[in-house]
């Protein structure tokens, strides 16, 4: 249901391709309308938000890539010493679905490690901060059945046909777009909480945070576009510029269309595949997904939770998270 | 005679950083201990050390540090500094043209003109997109930045990114040791040169935004300088990610980086906050270290003071010198001086 609402509300690719000069052309605009758009995303949800509160919730998507990143490198899921947690929150879950990724280039297994080993450790340093708060795993869904998450948001984003199954483990390229469906995501993720952490302490740590998850998505990017330089795809395989498009604008759609706030960053086109473009100057590449101001795109997490759960409505549970997220913050966005 | 100082700080911290990483190594869990600990002081005295935080919307409160009072705007004016450099440096490597004067005025500070810089040719169609896309994008941070300052905007200060004998360039990697005391290191010769002048001052862009977050007091302005600092981190992830690529024909630009890192670190005082893209197995051999990170999986940042201590290329006290000749441009003055970490 949800893929074939997003697949409807798909754009056209041409669309796109403008996207960077249309929104040239609209900076005044962006700029007036700022104030308005502050209040207007600033839900009653996060406005109640503690610090604890905004990093379990950032802890439930540490514990969805540690997972992803730990099933591709070591054919498990984290250990289980790094899962309990404050049941009150919600329960604990199992990480599903996930297996080992035969890697065949050098690089990209050894980035792939490293992106792994920091996401575990960024798992523990945030139970650790939240001590007896921090919440358990929540049930995480990794698998790749045709109704699994990974294939309905493949289904939706028009990668594979309707009932079809992608396998993110499949091979080195799969897998890097698999970890592309999160990896922008966290980015924008922890932008949009950054103002809601007042602690000084451990605003800095989540600004640590935010840099590494953009050092991360950079080099899945990167070593995404550089696969197909090195070796251009054939017909019939996949794509990966193509797919990281319909990945990028299925987010799109799924968050709700923010409204337009360049100098902040925020706006209803907050993601980008890795189409370059052409100008008088040449081919400009998009590995950093950035607005026409240059900076990173805010979400809150309700609209994070939109995309985490593969629906564009209010709903507490879904996607790669079957039974919701634990910690004070579960609905996704409304009405998007 | 900012070489000289380079040399000199390299020497006297050589031992002392050999020490360093040795304790780092040996002591990742008593220093895990300590992180963790100091992050739970400074949150609460609860003793099961949970995070509590009963305020609902908690207003940060400015705590400036006795003596260095200054504003949200700036500390934007200490980053556009920053960007100014990087801006000058992509932008005539990629693009074959300076900023336009409209960028540069300011009324804060004294406008200086650039030294150095020339357009790269690029072989490799993938660096050259990058490349091009990473100008765009820091030219686009500066007219952020200028619009948000406004009125107290700064000037561009003057700018050494020349790789002749007394560039900055050359200085940094002599300091670097990735070419030898007489030689030259001109990042214009080559997209390979190209992308280790570029490693010489990205992560320090990364890690002056990660050290400036949490001194900033308006919420609009935390927001947009979050967006600045995950630019940065793509961008140098990009860049680092492009060496290691190359480095497997060529092991030295893995190697440079480590070395670039190491004196960059030595400069900017005894913390560890650097990292080349080359990481030595415990049993022997090496893996990727793309992201430049502490135990915890958390970026380092860095003081305005350690951060100029690595634009000047000197690790004492004082205002200018490497990449900013006459020192960046500030209405404050602990926003232009380095540290004294010599």
């Amino acid at each position: 249901m949800v893929g074939e609402m997003v697949q409807h509300a798909v754009r056209p690719a041409e669309e796109r391709s403008s996207r960077r000069e249309v929104f040239r052309g609209m900076l005044g605009a962006g700029a007036v309308a700022g104030g308005l758009a502050i209040a207007a995303t600033s839900s009653a949800q996060t406005a109640r938000l503690s610090d604890a509160d905004v990093l379990n919730f950032a802890l439930n998507l540490e514990y969805l890539t540690a997972n992803l990143f730990a099933f591709a490198t070591t054919g498990s899921g984290i250990p289980s010493d790094a899962q309990s947690g404050s049941t009150a929150a919600g329960a604990q879950g199992q990480a599903t679905g996930g297996r080992r990724v035969t890697f065949v280039t050098q690089e990209t297994q050894e980035y792939v490690a490293e992106i792994a080993a920091d996401d575990l450790a960024r798992v523990r340093f945030l139970r650790r901060q939240l001590g007896s708060s921090a919440i358990a795993q929540p049930a995480i869904d990794l698998g790749v059945t045709p109704t699994s998450a990974f294939s309905r948001a493949a289904q939706a984003a028009g990668v594979v046909p309707a009932g079809a199954a992608l396998d993110v483990y499949a091979d080195e390229t799969s897998f890097l777009l698999g970890a592309y469906i999160f990896g922008d995501l966290a980015v924008t993720a922890y932008k949009g909480a950054a103002r809601l952490i007042g602690n000084k302490e451990l605003l800095d740590a989540a600004a640590g945070i935010l840099a590494v998850r953009a050092y991360n998505a950079s080099t899945i990017r990167s070593a995404l576009f550089a696969g197909t330089l090195i070796k251009p795809p054939a017909a019939g395989e996949l794509n990966p510029i193509t797919v990281s498009e319909q990945i990028s604008d299925a987010r799109d759609l799924l968050d709700g269309r923010d409204t337009l706030n360049e100098t902040l960053g925020r706006g209803p086109d907050a993601d980008q595949g890795l189409r370059t473009s052409t100008t008088a100057d040449g081919e400009i590449g998009n590995l950093s997904p950035l607005n026409s101001r240059g900076l990173a795109y805010s979400r809150t997490p309700e609209r994070v939770l939109n995309i985490a759960y593969l629906s564009p409505s209010a709903v507490s549970s879904g996607g790669f998270f079957p039974a919701g997220v634990n910690g004070a913050v579960r609905t996704s966005g409304a009405a998007n | 005679m900012i070489k000289d100082a380079v040399y000199a700080a390299l020497e006297l911290s050589e031992h002392r950083r050999t020490q360093r990483r040795a304790f780092l190594k040996t002591a990742a869990t008593s220093s895990l201990a300590v992180g963790g600990l100091s992050l739970l002081a400074a949150c609460d005295d609860d003793d099961d050390g949970s995070v509590v935080n009963p305020t609902p919307t908690p207003t940060p409160t400015p705590t400036p540090t006795p003596g260095t009072a200054y504003t949200d705007g700036d500390l934007l004016n200490y980053a556009l500094n920053l960007e100014y450099l990087e801006a000058q440096y992509y932008s005539i490597a990629a693009l074959g043209r300076a900023l336009p004067e409209s960028s540069l005025s300011g009324t804060v500070g004294t406008r200086g003109a650039v030294t150095g810089g020339r357009k790269v040719a690029f072989q490799d169609r993938g660096i050259a997109a990058i490349a091009r896309e990473i100008a765009l994008d820091e030219i686009a941070h500066v007219e952020l930045l200028r619009t948000a300052i406004g009125s107290t905007v700064i000037a561009q200060p003057a700018l050494n990114i020349d790789g002749g004998t007394t560039g900055a360039f050359t200085a940094a990697a002599r300091a670097a040791r990735i070419v030898g005391p007489n030689e030259t290191f001109d990042p214009y010769s080559s997209e390979d040169n190209f992308l280790l002048g570029a490693f010489i001052f990205e992560d320090v862009g990364v890690t002056a935004y990660k050290g400036a977050a949490r001194l900033l007091v308006d919420l609009d302005i935390l927001e947009r300088a979050a967006g600045l600092l995950a630019a940065e981190s793509y961008h140098a992830a990009l860049v680092r990610t492009g060496l290691y690529a190359r480095g497997r024909m060529t092991p030295s630009f893995r190697t440079s980086t480590n070395a670039i890192s190491d004196a960059r670190d030595s400069l900017d005082g005894s913390s560890d906050l650097d990292q080349g893209t080359l990481t030595q197995l415990g049993g022997g051999g090496t893996t990727a270290n793309i992201v430049p990170s502490d135990s915890d999986g958390v970026a380092f940042g860095r003081t305005p003071e350690q951060t100029h201590n690595i634009a000047y290329l000197r690790a004492t006290a004082g205002i200018g010198g490497g990449f900013f000749p006459a020192g960046t441009n500030n209405r404050v003055e602990s926003l232009r001086v380095s540290g004294a970490n010599g």
